[in-house]
């Protein structure tokens, strides 16, 4: 009796252990509140599959040099959510696995069922190296009040009714003492003015932009609102001014939504979101995080399955429940509980008219030389033309080497 | 020091002479502190040396056999950089400007603190001592919000003489003296206490013999004071070089070394070019570079003749 | 010291310039600690409040809940409790060797070391960085500790200081028989007290504040020291002031606190360094 019992226990541990061996887990960097509400995607997914997950969290400020240092001392997990901006570095070091041959087998995740704009971000030298997981895009962010006062019953539909609306809001509550929020430095912020004149930075073909008279003029309208004081400044931060009416105009995305509404509830109904104002187009920046696989890691198979967990339809519509962010796969733009909502609606419309910056390796040397040059004509004495000319030399300098 | 001149402890020396340390007692007492120096003071200047001539960044890290040699590449590219000569030139008007505030201001304090007839010397001279103990960090903080445009107290205080707000941060004209302000607010108590050791190293019986002569108040200052203050100043002068050419936690904090770039310093830009671009091997050279200005303006201090005895 | 009759408006000018430059001085420390305290509707107010009508402690609250401060302020703790003693140990046994040991080559060696002091810290941070890098100690505690351990600067200042101590002393425990193990604990260090003290203040203080290389070696917010965190706290977006303040406050007062109680020995312990001049 004792010695049946004996091998059945001993029987009972190798057939546990067997199956311990099976359960294989995942390991995954996210940043922000993606890292903090991870976890209950994650939990699903477990239900699910039986892979488990684990999420570490890494501070946006620390991440890059956090994934850098990973990748160089190939201490890396098997997946991570990756900044639109951040992909063409790290595809060009090699870090990423090309998903070229799961996407060809997969029903989930298909080019044409994400945004162009997002889909853009995810190619690197015509492969494929993440999938998209949410966007962000800008929009105007402004008080209805206060621009109801000045004449504006909607939001300023152009490019001189923008300028109108915030020279009105200035002559009556004084110079100085209102003004839309711009940043001199963030490309974010200046880009869409260039693209929705048509222009660029730089092309397909690396070959430089900024001399051409597209550019030239939306640098032009830009540094308007900087040298006849119609910019904000002096403030405390973007949710006081926004209140106090220091700042009734800025843009931005999603996320100052929720945090508005949290932080400044006083202004609750007098303010809302439009679409970027036409010159020519209406284009906006897109932004947003992707899935990559990291090239060493032992569970890709696992890694993709969560990849097509997370791009499932009803996933997408979860993951924009918990946090608001705006999902990536279009069809679930159609849900009641996007279409219904207005300001929703807005951040879907931009959505349609919306490029991300050049995906190129260099993007971080590039945006660091426009802001510096942007910033000497709007707050220093450049003038435009000598600002663009010497753009254009730090330009050439960067993309020769 | 003066032992060392007596004949008993010279036969005692001369003795003992022949009694050496053991190895292993110099191995435990110095050992691990020269192996640290080692590691990681002397190992580093050998690669920062080899690291400028290379053109080691981020991708190096993945792969060391991308980096190349580019021989002097790095030094041509920083000294054509007009961004690194905006540095240079911002942190040699900071030099410029705290530099005499430091010393007037140390020294001032120092005369006033170590006079006979004032009242409470410790408590201000304490009070005037802990700015420099607390974290340049967490004061550029309250220093920042002080100097808001709208809602600090600064703008408020000058309000109540009628001057205008000013916006101490982002205009051009005042922000490399705000970040001087903080350096010196910062400097000032270290120094005014070497200051007065300094005056109180000075004998009595000079002065006394001065004034039986009938020196007056200035010309014992400018006869006796100062020149008997020769060696603090040189050391003085020569610490606030080395160490304000290394301008770094102000500007970092209170602007990032803005506006347009007007407060960048050196150091600020070898640590956005080494630590943000990764640019590791161009980051080297500017360090180096770095280097010889300061032993260059060590050397020159050590040979003025302001400072010789 | 000469007793001179000065008279009474040199004294009022004297010392009302002294309590103005107190008051400036003390101005930004006072600031901060109040509006740590304050609620946003009183810190976001012209003209500022001297004396806020309602404290608060949410700042500190959200300080800990929300932003995870716990982790900086062990940090922290941890490396001012280990470093400054380690480091006094390190630095004052080599400048007691240097200063009493014989043996071959013993002035050369000091002159060297004296000489890596002329090398500013930026040519050794990078490199220090990637040596940590390949000891795999990035995002450590030694990573942070270990490379500040030993300075040219403290050795050399121990050596000057421990060259005071009469040869006599030591000569005659060793003819005792004691070893160098022995003399050093058991007659430099008692000697050296106030020395001791001053270093071990200031390595406090400086282990407390250190900002530039604990920010470098931390790859991640589970290594940030207190300084760290509280730049990345003030470079967030939308942050509210008092919370940050609140940061601040908690940086700077303990270090007031510890060097009030040891001002004594530290001024005392400068005025010695110099008058070595």
């Amino acid at each position: 009796m004792r010695r049946n019992l004996l091998i059945i226990m001993i029987l009972l541990i190798i057939l546990s252990s067997f199956s311990l061996s099976q359960v294989k887990t995942i390991k995954i960097w996210a940043m922000g509140e993606e890292a903090k509400n991870l976890n209950i995607m994650a939990e699903k997914f477990t239900k699910e599959t039986g892979i488990k997950v684990d999420v570490q969290p890494l501070p946006w400020t620390a991440a890059f040099s956090k994934i850098l240092t990973g990748v160089a001392g190939r201490q890396v997990p098997d997946l991570a959510m990756m900044g639109t901006t951040w992909m063409a570095p790290f595809s060009a070091m090699g870090a990423f696995e090309d998903l070229g041959s799961y996407i060809a087998k997969s029903k989930v995740v298909k080019p044409e069922n994400f945004f162009a704009g997002s889909w853009e971000t995810v190619v690197y030298n015509n492969k494929v190296y993440g999938v998209p997981w949410y966007v962000d895009v800008r929009v105007l962010y402004y008080r209805t009040d206060m621009l109801k006062e000045v004449g504006y019953n909607k939001a300023p539909d152009t490019w001189d009714e923008l300028y109108d609306a915030i020279k009105k809001l200035s002559q009556k509550y004084g110079v100085g003492k209102t003004g839309i929020g711009l940043s001199p430095t963030e490309a974010a912020n200046f880009m869409p003015f260039v693209w929705q004149n048509g222009g660029d930075i730089i092309d397909k073909n690396k070959n430089i932009l900024v001399k051409n008279p597209e550019f030239i003029e939306a640098l032009e309208f830009y540094s308007r609102f900087f040298k006849e004081n119609l910019v904000a400044k002096g403030g405390a931060n973007v949710f006081v001014d926004f209140e106090s009416g220091l700042l009734p105009m800025f843009f931005s995305g999603p996320w100052m939504v929720s945090m508005i509404k949290e932080q400044v509830p006083k202004i609750t109904g007098k303010w809302t979101v439009s679409i970027m104002p036409k010159k020519k187009t209406r284009t906006s920046f897109v932004g947003g995080s992707n899935w990559v696989i990291f090239k060493d890691s032992k569970n890709k198979k696992e890694a993709w399955s969560f990849i097509e967990f997370m791009t499932r339809s009803e996933n997408q519509l979860e993951w924009y429940k918990i946090l608001r962010s705006l999902p990536a796969l279009r069809e679930v733009w159609n849900r009641p509980e996007l279409s219904n909502d207005p300001i929703t609606r807005v951040f879907r419309e931009q959505l349609d008219d919306a490029k991300s910056t050049p995906i190129v390796p260099e993007w971080d040397k590039i945006e660091t030389a426009l802001g510096r040059r942007v910033e000497e004509v709007c707050l220093g004495n450049r003038d435009v033309k000598e600002g663009v000319e010497l753009l254009y030399k730090d330009l050439q300098k960067i993309l020769r080497k | 020091m003066g032992l060392e001149l007596s004949s008993p402890y010279l036969i005692l020396r001369g003795y003992l002479y022949i009694m050496k340390n053991k190895i292993w007692e110099i191995f435990l007492f110095i050992g691990p502190s020269l192996l640290l120096l080692l590691v990681f003071t002397v190992l580093p200047v050998i690669t920062s040396l080899f690291l400028s001539i290379t053109d080691f960044n981020a991708y190096s890290f993945l792969d060391w056999s991308k980096t190349k040699i580019i021989w002097f590449q790095n030094f041509i590219d920083v000294l054509h950089d007009d961004l690194f000569w905006k540095a240079v030139l911002n942190t040699f008007y900071a030099f410029i400007l705290a530099y005499p505030l430091t010393i007037f201001f140390s020294l001032l304090f120092a005369f006033l603190l170590n006079r006979e007839e004032t009242y409470f010397k410790n408590f201000f001279r304490l009070l005037i001592y802990l700015p420099s103990v607390t974290s340049t960090i967490a004061i550029a903080v309250v220093w920042s919000w002080i100097l808001n445009p709208k809602y600090g107290l600064l703008n408020w205080f000058l309000g109540l003489f009628g001057l205008p707000p000013q916006e101490w941060l982002s205009d051009t004209r005042w922000a490399m003296f705000v970040v001087v302000s903080l350096v010196v607010w910062k400097a000032i108590g270290p120094n005014m206490l070497l200051f007065i050791a300094g005056l109180q190293g000075i004998p009595e019986e000079l002065y006394e013999s001065a004034e039986i002569d009938g020196a007056n108040r200035w010309q014992q200052f400018w006869y006796i004071t100062l020149p008997g203050l020769r060696p603090v100043l040189l050391f003085v002068s020569v610490m606030l070089g080395i160490g304000y050419l290394q301008l770094f936690e102000e500007p970092y904090m209170l602007t990032g070394g803005g506006p347009l770039n007007s407060t960048l310093s050196i150091v600020l830009y070898l640590y956005q070019k080494g630590f943000r671009a990764f640019e590791f091997g161009y980051a080297s050279s500017v360090a180096l570079i770095l280097f010889v200005m300061i032993f260059g303006l060590t050397y020159i201090q050590m040979k003025m003749r302001v400072f010789q005895d | 010291m000469r007793k001179r009759k000065v008279g009474i408006l040199q004294q009022i000018l004297v010392h009302g310039f002294l309590i103005i430059a107190s008051i400036v001085t003390a101005t930004p420390f006072f600031w901060m600690l109040i509006t740590s305290f304050k609620t946003p509707g009183e810190i976001y107010t012209i003209p500022p409040k001297f004396i806020p009508s309602e404290i608060t402690l949410k700042n500190y609250i959200d300080l800990f809940k929300g932003i995870n401060f716990w982790r900086p302020l062990l940090n922290t703790l941890i490396i001012v409790t280990i470093a400054p003693p380690l480091s006094i140990l390190l630095n004052s046994m080599a400048g007691y060797a240097f200063s009493k040991f014989r043996f071959r080559g013993r002035d050369t060696l000091i002159f060297l070391i004296l000489a890596t002091m002329m090398i500013p810290g930026q040519m050794t941070l990078i490199p220090a960085y990637l040596i940590v890098r390949i000891l795999n100690m990035l995002n450590t505690y030694q990573g942070i500790i270990i490379p500040g351990l030993v300075g040219a600067g403290s050795i050399f200042f121990w050596r000057q200081f421990i060259k005071g101590i009469p040869d006599d002393l030591i000569e005659s425990a060793k003819i005792d028989g004691a070893n160098e193990i022995f003399i050093y604990f058991k007659i430099i260090l008692p000697l050296s007290t106030p020395f001791f003290i001053t270093s071990f203040v200031f390595a406090f203080i400086g282990a407390w504040n250190s900002f530039l290389w604990p920010l470098i070696v931390a790859t991640d917010e589970s290594m940030y020291t207190l300084p760290v965190a509280v730049s990345v706290i003030a470079g967030q977006y939308g942050e509210n002031i008092g919370t940050i303040l609140a940061g601040s406050t908690i940086v700077v007062f303990p270090i007031l606190i510890v060097f009030l109680i040891a001002q004594r020995y530290v001024i005392k312990g400068i005025a010695m360094t110099g008058l070595k001049f």
